[in-house]
C-alpha cells in the first residue's frame, strides 16, 4: 500500500512536468494545425538560458520563469513571422512546416552546441536534492514545486482562453478560420500570438527541465517524442485533456514497473500512442478543440 | 529509359576502367544503397504523400534479419537480405495498416511512436539482436565492401525500376488521386488500402534490403544505430532535399548528403546539424521541389529564349 | 624513426567511424590504427582492421564483445567494465571481513542497458558466484538512457531492504537518479554509480552532501601521478596542456605508447611482426597494477584492477582500493545514514 500510494504521489508529480512539456505544442497544434517539430530545441535552448541567468546572474530557476516565457515568446513570434507565415495552409503545409520547423531544431542544436559544446550542464539549487514528506513518504522538494508551476499555468492558460478576448479569439480562429476573418478577426494576428504564446510555453518547460536534470545540446528529443504521446492522448488540441493525457502517460510509465521491465517504461507511451492513435484518433477522451 | 540503361551500364563499369581510389568505391557503393532508400521512402513520402518518421525502424528489421539468418542456416548473403526486406515489408505493414487511415500529421506522430517503439524492444531483446552490444558477422562469407558496389548498383537499379513503375501505371494515377483527397480517390474506385498497403509494404521491403546491404558493409550492427530516430530523419533529408515526391529526385538528395557526410563533416563536424537545418529551411521555403526542382528552374530558365516558357514548363514536368 | 599523425574526426557518427577508417587504410595507406572512443564504434571501426590485417589499439572501447570475436588484430588498453565491478566487490568483501557490512549482504543491482552497464552487471554477478552465501541480489533492473523518473526503480529497491545499492548509469541518469535517491530519503551503507561521482559536474548538480561517500572506480587517476611513469607523465602533460590528465587522456597515452613499444621492438613497420610484439607485449604502465599487456586468451583486451575512490565530506575523493596505491581510507557503512 506504501509502495503504491508512493508511486501515485510520484506519477502525479512527474504528470505535472509532462504536461508543462507538452502545452506549447499542444497550442500551437490545436490553433494553427502545425506540429511544432522546434519544440523539443526551445525546451534545450531555455533550459540553457536558465543556466546562464543562474550561473552569471544568481537568478533561481523558478524566478527565471517570467525572462523565459518573454523572451521565448520573442523567439516565436520571430519564427512565425520570419518563417512559417510563408508557408500554405493546409495539408500542404503540415508537411512543409514539418520539416521546416525541423530544421529550425537542427540550428538551434548547433548554436547551443557551439556556445556552450556538447557537454553535459546541471543547475544545483539548495534544494535540488531535499525533500518534504507527505504521509510518511518522501518527495523531492524540486519537483513538487514544477507541479505547482505546472499546475498554475494550465489555470492561467483556462482563464487566458475563456476569460479574454485574445482567449475567445484563439479558439474561434481554432474552430473555423475562415468565418473568423468574416467576423473582423485578425486572423494573422492571432497566429502570430499563439505561435509566440506556445514557444513560450515551451520555454518554460524548459526551465522547469533545468531545475529537475542535466542537459546538453541533444536535450528536449525525448520531451518532444513524449508530449506527442500526450497530445495524442488528451485529443489534440484541447489544454485539459493535455494535462489529462499527461496524468495518463505518467501513471503508464511509472506503473508499468509491475508488468514489463522498468526498461521498457518509455517504450509503453509510445505503444500507447499508436494504440490510441488507430482506434481512437481523437485521443482517449474524444475531439475537443480548446476547451 | 534507353538514359537509364546506358547510366547502370555506365556505373557498372565505371570501376574497372576509371582509376577512382577503393575508398571512394566503396562510398560509391554505400550510396547506392542510400539511394535506394530514400527512393523507397519517397514511394510513401512523395507519392502518397504520407511522411514516416519511423522508417529506420524497417531498416532495423531488415539488417537484423539478415544476420540472423546468415549467423543460424549460413544463407547466401543475398538470400539473407531478402528474407530480411521481406520480413521488414510485413512488419511495415503490421503498424502500417492500420495507422495508414490517418492522414497528415496524425500519421506523421505514429510513425515517431513506432519508430521509437522497435528502436527501444529492440534494444532490449537481446536474445535476437544482441541487445547493446549488437551481432557481428563473420569476416569471411561476408562479402567485401568492393564487390558490394555492384550489389548496391542492383539494388539501386530495382529502386528506380520499382519507382517508374509506381509513377507510370495505373497504381500512380491512384496514388496521386489518393494523395490529393482520400475520400474522392475513394469514389472513383481507387481501393485506397489496398494501394497504400502495397506501396507500404515495397517501401518496407527495400529499406529493409537496404538494411541487410548495411550489415554487410559494415560486418557489424547494433540495434541503437539501425534504429536511430536519426536514420528516420536522414531518409527524409535525402528525399526533401533530392525533391520530394519526383520520380528520381532522392538520388540528388543522397548524393548530397554523402557528399556533407563524408567530406564535409570530417572538417567540419561542429556544423553538420545546422548545416541541415539551414538546408531544410531554404528548401521548405523556396524550393520545395528541392534539387530536382532548382534544376528544372535552371533548365527554363536556359531554354527560355527558344521556346514560350509555359509550354516548356508543362513540357519538362510531364517527362519526370 | 620519424612517425606521421593522421587524425581525423569521427564526430561518433559509426557510419563515418567505419568509412573513415577505410580511408586511412585505403587510400592514406597508414601502418597502424589507434582507434576511437566508444564501444559501438570500436566495434564497427574493428572489424575494418581485422579486414585489412592492420593492427588496431585503442584506449576507447571496454565491452568484452569487442574481443570476444576471435579478431587477430584489435589490441584494448580499457580493462574490462566487470573488472571495475569486480574491484569494487574487493572493497567491499574487505569491510565485510571487518564486519562493517552485513554477511549475508543484499545488492540491489541497477545498469543502464548498455555493453557498459551489461559488463558491470556481469562483474558483480561473477564475483557474487564466486562467494556464495556472503551476498543476495535482491533486485536486478535495466534501465533506458536518459530516464526522467527513477521512482518505481528506487521503490522496487527499498523495498527489497538492499545493503548495497550499486548502479552503473552515465552522467545525466546518475544525477536524475541520485537527486531523486536523497530526496525520498533513501541510504543504502554502500553506495556507487560504477564510474560516476568524482567529477565536478556531479558536485556541482548535487552539491557535497549530495555526493557524500559514493564509491566509484576508474580506470586511471591523477593520484596515482606521485612516482615513476606516472610522475612523468602527469607532469609533462600538466606542462604542455596546461591541466592535469583525466583517465581517457591517460588511456590515449597508453594506448599510443604500447603501439610505439611494439614498433621499436619490432623494430620494422612491416604489420605481422608489430601485430606480433603487441600480443606478446609486456611493458611497464601508469596504469593500476603497473603493467600493461594484451592478453590473447582476453581477445587483446587488457586486464587490470580498477582504482577504487570515494567522495569524503571534505570534498576529496582519495583512492581506497588497491591498498598498495591508495591516497586514504574508505568508509563503510555510509556515516550518513541514520540508524
Amino acid at each position: 500500500m506504501n509502495e503504491v500510494f508512493t508511486l501515485a504521489v510520484s506519477a502525479i508529480l512527474l504528470a505535472g512536468f509532462y504536461s508543462a512539456m507538452a502545452y506549447g505544442l499542444g497550442l500551437i497544434y490545436g490553433v494553427l494545425r502545425i506540429v511544432n517539430l522546434a519544440h523539443g530545441g526551445i525546451i534545450m535552448a531555455s533550459a540553457y538560458l536558465t543556466w546562464q541567468l543562474f550561473d552569471h546572474f544568481a537568478i533561481d530557476p523558478f524566478l527565471a520563469i517570467p525572462i523565459a516565457l518573454v523572451v521565448f515568446f520573442g523567439v516565436g513570434v520571430a519564427i512565425y513571422l520570419g518563417l512559417v507565415r510563408f508557408l500554405p495552409r493546409g495539408p500542404a503545409g503540415a508537411v512543409q512546416s514539418l520539416l521546416l520547423l525541423f530544421g529550425v531544431w537542427l540550428v538551434i542544436r548547433n548554436i547551443a552546441y557551439l556556445l556552450f559544446t556538447g557537454n553535459e550542464q546541471v543547475i544545483h539549487t539548495e534544494y535540488a536534492t531535499s525533500s518534504v514528506r507527505i504521509l510518511g513518504a518522501s518527495f523531492s522538494v524540486a519537483r513538487i514545486a514544477v507541479f505547482g508551476v505546472a499546475l498554475v499555468a494550465l489555470f492561467a492558460l483556462h482563464l487566458l482562453l475563456t476569460r479574454t478576448y485574445l482567449g475567445r479569439a484563439i479558439r474561434a480562429v481554432a474552430q473555423n478560420p475562415d468565418s473568423c476573418t468574416l467576423a473582423g478577426i485578425n486572423v494573422e494576428r492571432v497566429y502570430v500570438l499563439t505561435f509566440g504564446l506556445g514557444t513560450a510555453l515551451a520555454g518554460l518547460a524548459g526551465v522547469l527541465a533545468s531545475a529537475l536534470f542535466a542537459f546538453t545540446p541533444s536535450f528536449g528529443a525525448s520531451e518532444l517524442l513524449k508530449s506527442f504521446v500526450i497530445i495524442v492522448l488528451g485529443g489534440l488540441g484541447s489544454i485539459v485533456g493535455i494535462a489529462t493525457g499527461a496524468a495518463v502517460l505518467a501513471f503508464a510509465e511509472v506503473f508499468s514497473v509491475y508488468v514489463v521491465p522498468p526498461y521498457l517504461t518509455s517504450a509503453v507511451g509510445f505503444v500507447l500512442l499508436v494504440v490510441v492513435l488507430v482506434l481512437r484518433p481523437g485521443g482517449l477522451f474524444g475531439q475537443r478543440v480548446l476547451r | 529509359m534507353a538514359g537509364f540503361v546506358v547510366a547502370l551500364v555506365l556505373l557498372y563499369l565505371a570501376p574497372v576502367v576509371l582509376p577512382i581510389s577503393e575508398y571512394l568505391h566503396n562510398i560509391v557503393g554505400l550510396t547506392f544503397m542510400f539511394m535506394a532508400a530514400a527512393l523507397a521512402w519517397n514511394w510513401l513520402g512523395g507519392f502518397v504523400g504520407q511522411i514516416s518518421f519511423g522508417h529506420s525502424a524497417m531498416f532495423g528489421v531488415g539488417g537484423f534479419v539478415a544476420v540472423r539468418v546468415t549467423l543460424a542456416l549460413e544463407l547466401p548473403f543475398l538470400v539473407a537480405w531478402l528474407i530480411g526486406g521481406l520480413l521488414a515489408g510485413v512488419y511495415a505493414l503490421l503498424w502500417g495498416h492500420p495507422t495508414l487511415r490517418l492522414r497528415g500529421p496524425y500519421f506523421s506522430i505514429a510513425t515517431i511512436g513506432v519508430g521509437e517503439a522497435t528502436r527501444l524492444i529492440a534494444t532490449y531483446w537481446s536474445g535476437f539482436t544482441g541487445g547493446s552490444s549488437g551481432l557481428s558477422l563473420p569476416l569471411a562469407e561476408n562479402p567485401t565492401k568492393y564487390e558490394l558496389y555492384w550489389y548496391g548498383l542492383y539494388l539501386l537499379a530495382a529502386a528506380v525500376a520499382i519507382s517508374y513503375w509506381l509513377r507510370r501505371s495505373r497504381i500512380g494515377l491512384g496514388l496521386l488521386a489518393i494523395k490529393e483527397d482520400v475520400e474522392a480517390a475513394g469514389d472513383v474506385g481507387v481501393n485506397a488500402t489496398l494501394y497504400q498497403d502495397v506501396v507500404l509494404f515495397l517501401s518496407g521491403t527495400v529499406v529493409g534490403v537496404c538494411g541487410g546491404f548495411y550489415a554487410s558493409y559494415q560486418a557489424f550492427i547494433d540495434p541503437q544505430d539501425m534504429f536511430s530516430f536519426d536514420r528516420s530523419i536522414g531518409f527524409i533529408l535525402m528525399a526533401v532535399i533530392g525533391g520530394i515526391a519526383t520520380v528520381l529526385g532522392p538520388i540528388w538528395g543522397a548524393i548530397v548528403f554523402v557528399i556533407i557526410q563524408e567530406f564535409l563533416l570530417a572538417n567540419y563536424s561542429e556544423l553538420y546539424l545546422g548545416l541541415y537545418g539551414v538546408l531544410l529551411i531554404l528548401i521548405i521555403l523556396f524550393e520545395p521541389q528541392g534539387i530536382t526542382g532548382l534544376a528544372q528552374r535552371l533548365r527554363r530558365r536556359i531554354r527560355r529564349p527558344a521556346r514560350p516558357p509555359a509550354v516548356a514548363a508543362t513540357a519538362e514536368r510531364s517527362t519526370v | 624513426m620519424p612517425i606521421e599523425l593522421k587524425l581525423l574526426d569521427d564526430t561518433t557518427d559509426q557510419a563515418k567511424a567505419v568509412n573513415l577508417a577505410q580511408r586511412l587504410i585505403t587510400q592514406d595507406k597508414v601502418n597502424f590504427f589507434l582507434g576511437t572512443y566508444s564501444t559501438a564504434l570500436v566495434e564497427a571501426q574493428s572489424t575494418v582492421a581485422e579486414q585489412n590485417q592492420i593492427p588496431y589499439v585503442t584506449g576507447g572501447g571496454a565491452a568484452t564483445s569487442i574481443y570476444a570475436k576471435g579478431y587477430k588484430w584489435i589490441f584494448g588498453t580499457l580493462a574490462p567494465v566487470a573488472n571495475l565491478a569486480d574491484t569494487e566487490m574487493k572493497w567491499i568483501a574487505e569491510q565485510q571481513a571487518a564486519g562493517a557490512v552485513p554477511k549475508p549482504a543484499r545488492i540491489a543491482l541497477v545498469w543502464e542497458n548498455t555493453s557498459h552497464g551489461k559488463d558491470f552487471r556481469k562483474g558483480v554477478q561473477d564475483f557474487t558466484a564466486a562467494h556464495p552465501g556472503d551476498y543476495t541480489v535482491v533486485t536486478d533492473e535495466s534501465f533506458a538512457l536518459d530516464g526522467k523518473d527513477f521512482s518505481a526503480i528506487l521503490s522496487k529497491v527499498r523495498a527489497a531492504k538492499a545493503d548495497l545499492f550499486m548502479v552503473d548509469a552515465h552522467l545525466p541518469d546518475f544525477i536524475t537518479m541520485q537527486r531523486q535517491y536523497l530526496s525520498s530519503n533513501m541510504c543504502t551503507k554502500i553506495l556507487t554509480y560504477g564510474a560516476r561521482g568524482t567529477e565536478s559536474d556531479a558536485k556541482a548538480a548535487l552539491g557535497q552532501t549530495g555526493v557524500d561517500y559514493i564509491l566509484s572506480a576508474v580506470w586511471w587517476n591523477k593520484q596515482l601521478g606521485n612516482s615513476g611513469l606516472n610522475k612523468e607523465f602527469v607532469e609533462k602533460f600538466t606542462a604542455k596542456f596546461g591541466s592535469a590528465p583525466e583517465w581517457y587522456q591517460a588511456l590515449g597515452y597508453e594506448a599510443a605508447r604500447s603501439l610505439f613499444t611494439a614498433i621499436a621492438k619490432a623494430g620494422s613497420v612491416d604489420r605481422a611482426k608489430v601485430r606480433e610484439q603487441l600480443s606478446s607485449l609486456d611493458m611497464d604502465s601508469i596504469l593500476p597494477g603497473g603493467k600493461l599487456s594484451y592478453p590473447p586468451a582476453k581477445g587483446g583486451q587488457a586486464d587490470y584492477p580498477f582504482v577504487v575512490q570515494q567522495n569524503l565530506p571534505d570534498g576529496s575523493s582519495p583512492i581506497i582500493y588497491p591498498a598498495e596505491v591508495s591516497t586514504g581510507k574508505g568508509v563503510a557503512p555510509n556515516p550518513a545514514c541514520k540508524g
